[in-house]
């Protein structure tokens, strides 16, 4: 068992989704174990020491998330899977729900014994209804086995799973705008504080993690947190789902140790550039983190290290840019994706975002003028670090990052 | 033109209600129910969703106007999203809708005149290592090519 | 308490308050838009940003918690820019409507601009096109491109008077707000809109193009229209040397009294404020054959009464009274025509009663009943027979009486009677009939205090000044109760509204625990 495959060891299997699957690999032994022999205290201990950094993008440890929600009280906790998955370039959860839909229900029901949490909410993206729909399967099944439901183990812990879904909003994967999104209204991210542990779902106290942070709890619980920390990195523990898309031989999902180096990601695993293509830049997690270019991308792929280089790890998802993409045309798309998504609450990000896009689309039409680029990294320095949510960041972040690290290329596509 | 549910949408909406504390919860599944019975989201359904949640039609509409998955007019049998977003751009996504325009003789948001296609452009569907990709109604379809568009949409009847 | 200190000054703060709160306690101006006393912070229009040392980002000055120790900056040069940075997102795309805008000259864009902007404009695209002229309801009108989505009104609309015309719609830089499949704002609140928008997103009709804001003066009032006494603010003007204006008062706008009415007005107190300027009675009417001014009125009038008095005939002096007239004068009228001579009818005559609501409206639309009831009037309305039968002289306060009853009865009674003086602010058809008509004013012309139907006790200064020779029925009172002579040193210290007042607080409980 003691795999470094954590996560993928069934992707691409057919019936690997079900639970008498499941089952044949130590399927919700980890549940069983939490739940009959551990306390709170000892899972709470244990996701810490593995140094499980949440995976959706921002990178917070899950066990200091958990350990924020306060104990005594009579309000009724609630656990958000956020399974928005909307960061272009992200697709890994689908993977996870699509495939090992019960190793995300078995982390689901060992976090909620651990916080003391009877209703769980699956937050999906609008779009994956097929995937919605192999979860509630999946549901139906573990209730029907006694994984869900009332009095799981005869421990006397009872929990109830239920899928959401969305219907079209990137916004909504920020937790506090899903939170608005999961109790009926529009997806506007909330002021922090109060903080979702304290004051979240339905004013009650609330953890929202990722889909792969909860896919790795099973495992942390099954190993031991020693096993999974030394997976990866010290701080940063366990093995992360790196998407890689864009112009590699093999796009797909790759299972790899955190810290991987992400030269050897694209050019070993996912099989370098496609065929008479140099690589021109990388965006290392997603979107919204900072682009590299061709000679940055001798890093380690974990939170930290990305961090002080400037970018981010993010969701983890990679996309590979080549020497035929015009940087214009990449910054016209970022500039289109957050307008698009933008919620429109808050001034800089609502009329920031829209306003640059015309600029942006100006210059594509060839009307530029001398200082757009210049003026495009001044609003969006308006931006940063003045917004409600951190949406304006995450389009402040690329758009600066294009426009100082390929300013040439740009200017150069200037009228005159 | 009312938009009335039947019975059994009746229960299916209990049944959802049934999950959250506040029934103004239920309001994105619901619209989704409603989107299926009715086939769009007119303010007629908009009064029978809010009808059912105790909302108001101004708090329904709210939402609906918020996300984008709401259509507010009638769409053609077959919705066609294509992803326009980077990884699908990289990977040939703009000749693609290029020739489903020419294909389908309409503009993205438009819908064909026998009523069974309608066009789309959408942000990233989540498929990025299937670039370029397109979901028609929730079905994804990926590394796409013209040769490719063409047999899915001949095989969609 | 606790101790923080905002641009170099120390200050105690309670715990629990905001840094904006505590900065305008301490006149510390914060530039805002979504940020409204009445409502829970937002913190949407990003306009409220201070430097908070200690903390790496801008922190929101509506939404952050004082804390001991806290150290706040309003104007470092981060916090300057990034207002010039909000300020130029906000008016990139907005319409540059100032020259015919009803908000110019009390819009928070001009005057942010001026304060904190005074950039050079650097948006060279087109600008996005929207509604401008939406009617929401009543009398209000909504130009979506000057919108700043501070979402005052949704919140309105939710929070206070809970009907929700109005609602947020679409997303991103399409966001707008607007009302929804054609039901308007119809209720008795809708004026308030106008006010609380900070740009001339919602303007009222009631005002629109009459006008600028920069030629009004605004007077501090309170609301006679009905019991509950709201706070108000009169915004006149003072006319040009050229020519005159058909009117003084070109708007009222509702002025902030936590205790009474928070920061609202109704329709009927905002729009109501025709009388204040049409039908007014300016000049005194003097007996026939007279040439009278206000000393001549007085004594003529204290003559009259004399002659009863001296008589023992004060049963034959009648007096209509209103629960319209302030404190002061309440107070006098009953030491001078019950005390001290004990005339015969004293009745009130008011304007009749109307529907209340649940938020400040009042059924009851006298606005001081609670006061004559507290100063001890038996509110009794007018008996004609009664006075008719036995009245020598009849002196009638406000312009009620006429329709008390109808015409006939009332001219039969006014036959009957000797001798008869109108005290009025308005002109009406008993003008004709009275021996004497005497020019009073309203609320927004005087000095005085009222009750209202909470028993808070609210006190006024003129808003405005009187018309033509318009005088206020204390100084009136108080000039009559010295003429009469009957106990000449008790009014003469009655030379202004306080030293009624104080003099009620002496002889009234009421008063002296109640008084403002």
């Amino acid at each position: 068992m003691n795999d470094d495959k954590v996560l993928s060891r069934f992707f691409h299997q057919e019936g690997a989704h079900t639970l008498s699957a499941y089952l044949k690999h130590e399927g919700y032994q980890g549940a069983e174990k939490a739940l009959k022999e551990m306390t709170r205290e000892d899972i709470l201990g244990q996701v810490k020491a593995a140094n499980l950094r949440g995976r959706g993008g921002a990178g917070f440890p899950a066990g200091v998330k958990w350990g924020f929600v306060p104990q005594e009280g009579d309000k009724p906790k609630y656990l958000c899977v956020n399974a928005d998955e909307g960061e272009p370039g992200t697709f890994k959860d689908r993977y996870i729900m699509t495939f090992a839909p019960h190793l995300l229900l078995e982390g689901i029901v060992i976090t909620c014994f651990c916080v003391g949490i009877h209703t769980a909410y699956i937050y999906i993206r609008g779009e994956y209804e097929h995937v919605a729909r192999r979860l509630e399967d999946a549901i139906a099944e573990a209730r029907a086995h006694g994984y869900l439901g009332e009095n799981i183990f005869e421990s006397g812990f009872g929990l109830e799973v239920h899928v959401h879904r969305g219907a079209g909003a990137y916004i909504c994967g920020e937790e506090t705008a899903l939170l608005e999104s999961l109790e009926g209204k529009r997806g506007n991210p909330r002021l922090k504080p109060p903080f979702p542990a304290s004051i979240g779902l339905f004013q009650c106290p609330t953890v929202i993690n990722n889909v792969e942070t909860i896919a790795n709890i099973p495992h942390i619980i099954h190993q031991g947190a020693d096993w999974f920390c030394g997976l990866g990195l010290p701080k940063d523990g366990g093995t992360r789902l790196f998407g890689v898309s864009g112009k590699v031989k093999k796009p797909g999902v790759y299972e790899l140790p955190v810290g991987t180096n992400l030269k050897e990601l694209i050019f070993t695993h996912a099989g370098g550039m496609l065929e008479g293509r140099t690589l021109k830049a990388v965006i290392p997690g997603g979107m919204s983190a900072p682009i590299l270019t061709a000679d940055e991308i001798d890093i380690a792929m974990d939170c930290d290290a990305l961090v002080e280089a400037g970018s981010m790890l993010g969701s983890g998802a990679v996309i590979v840019l080549d020497d035929e993409a015009s940087m214009l045309e990449v910054l016209r798309i970022v500039t289109d994706f957050y307008s698009h998504e933008s919620c429109g609450q808050c001034t800089p990000c609502r009329v920031g975002n829209p306003w640059i896009r015309k600029m942006v689309h100006r210059m594509a039409q060839g009307k530029g003028r001398p200082d757009d680029v210049e003026n495009i990294g001044r609003l969006a320095s308006n931006i940063l670090g003045k917004t409600l949510c951190p949406l304006g960041d995450a389009a402040a972040m690329p758009i600066l990052s294009i426009t100082k690290k390929f300013k040439e290329e740009l200017e150069a596509s200037l009228a005159g | 033109m009312s938009a009335e549910f039947s019975e059994q949408t009746k229960k299916t909406i209990a049944e959802i209600v049934a999950r959250y504390p506040e029934k103004e919860a239920a309001l994105l599944p619901v619209l989704h129910v409603a989107q299926k019975e009715f086939g769009h989201i007119s303010p007629e359904a908009e009064k029978t969703v809010a009808a059912a949640l105790d909302l108001s039609p101004v708090q329904v509409h709210e939402v609906v106007s918020f996300y984008t998955m709401y259509n507010r007019r009638e769409m053609g049998k077959y919705h066609i999203q294509v992803c326009a977003n980077l990884s699908c751009s990289l990977m040939g996504a703009g000749s693609l809708i290029e020739y489903l325009g020419e294909r389908l003789g309409i503009r993205p948001g438009e819908v064909t005149s026998d009523g069974k296609f309608t066009f789309s452009l959408v942000q990233c569907l989540g498929a990025c290592e299937l670039a370029p990709c397109m979901m028609v109604n929730f079905d994804y379809h990926g590394r796409l090519d013209k040769d490719k568009v063409d047999q899915i949409l001949d095989n969609l009847d | 308490m606790v101790k923080i200190k905002i641009n170099d000054k120390e200050l105690q703060a309670t715990e629990g308050m905001t840094v904006f709160q505590a900065a305008q306690e301490a006149d510390i101006p914060i530039p805002h838009f979504c940020y409204h006393p009445a409502f829970i912070p937002e913190g949407t229009c990003r306009m409220c940003l201070v430097e908070i040392e200690g903390m790496p980002k801008l922190e929101l000055a509506c939404s952050t918690q004082v804390r001991e120790g806290m150290k706040i900056s309003t104007h470092s040069d981060r916090v300057k820019e990034a207002r010039r940075g909000v300020l130029e997102f906000l008016l990139a795309e907005h319409p540059l409507d100032c020259p015919i805008c009803d908000q110019a000259g009390e819009c928070k864009l001009q005057d942010y601009y001026e304060e904190y902007g005074l950039y050079e404009n650097r948006f060279v695209e087109t600008k996005d096109k929207h509604e401008k002229k939406i009617g929401l309801g009543k009398t209000l009108i909504h130009d979506q491109e000057r919108c700043v989505l501070c979402r005052r009104c949704v919140r309105f609309l939710r929070e206070i008077t809970k009907t929700g015309e109005m609602g947020v719609f679409e997303r991103g830089g399409h966001t707008e707000v607007n009302i929804y499949l054609g039901r308007t704002i119809d209720h008795n609140y809708s004026g308030n809109l106008a006010q609380i928008c900070p740009v001339g997103a919602i303007t009222d009709r009631d005002f629109r193009f009459k006008t600028r804001s920069w030629f009004l003066e605004e007077g501090k009032s309170v609301c006679q229209l009905c019991s509950r006494g709201c706070a108000i603010s009169v915004d006149s003007h003072r006319g040009f040397s050229r020519f005159e204006l058909p009117q003084r008062v070109y708007r009222i706008r509702a002025r902030h009294n936590p205790h009474v009415n928070g920061d609202w007005i109704c329709d009927i107190g905002r729009y109501g404020y025709a009388y204040l300027d049409a039908d007014r009675c300016r000049a005194i009417k003097p007996p026939s054959g007279q040439e009278f001014g206000w000393d001549e009125s007085i004594v003529w009038l204290k003559d009259k009464i004399r002659r009863l008095k001296d008589r023992d005939q004060t049963e034959r002096i009648g007096v209509v009274l209103n629960s319209g007239l302030t404190n002061e004068e309440l107070f006098l009228a009953k030491k001078i025509f019950r005390d001290d001579l004990g005339a015969g009818q004293v009745f009130f005559s008011d304007p009749p009663s109307g529907e209340g609501d649940d938020l400040l409206l009042t059924a009851e639309r006298s606005p001081n009943r609670r006061g004559a009831e507290e100063i001890g009037w038996d509110i009794k309305p007018v008996d004609l027979e009664a006075l008719s039968r036995n009245a020598g002289l009849l002196i009638i306060f406000g312009p009620y009486f006429e329709s008390s009853h109808d015409r006939s009865g009332i001219s039969s009674c006014l036959e009957a009677i000797e001798t008869k003086v109108l005290l009025t602010p308005t002109s009406g058809v008993l003008d004709e009939m009275m021996d004497m008509v005497l020019p009073t004013v309203y609320w927004a012309e005087k000095a005085g205090s009222s009750t209202n139907i909470d028993g808070i006790v609210q006190s006024f200064q003129p808003a405005l000044p009187p018309l033509g020779e318009g005088r206020a029925e204390w100084r009136l009172l108080s000039d009559l109760g010295r003429e009469l002579d009957l106990n000449y040193r008790y009014y003469q210290s009655f030379s202004s509204p306080e030293n009624i007042f104080r003099a009620m607080t002496g002889e009234i409980p009421f008063f002296e625990k109640n008084g403002e």
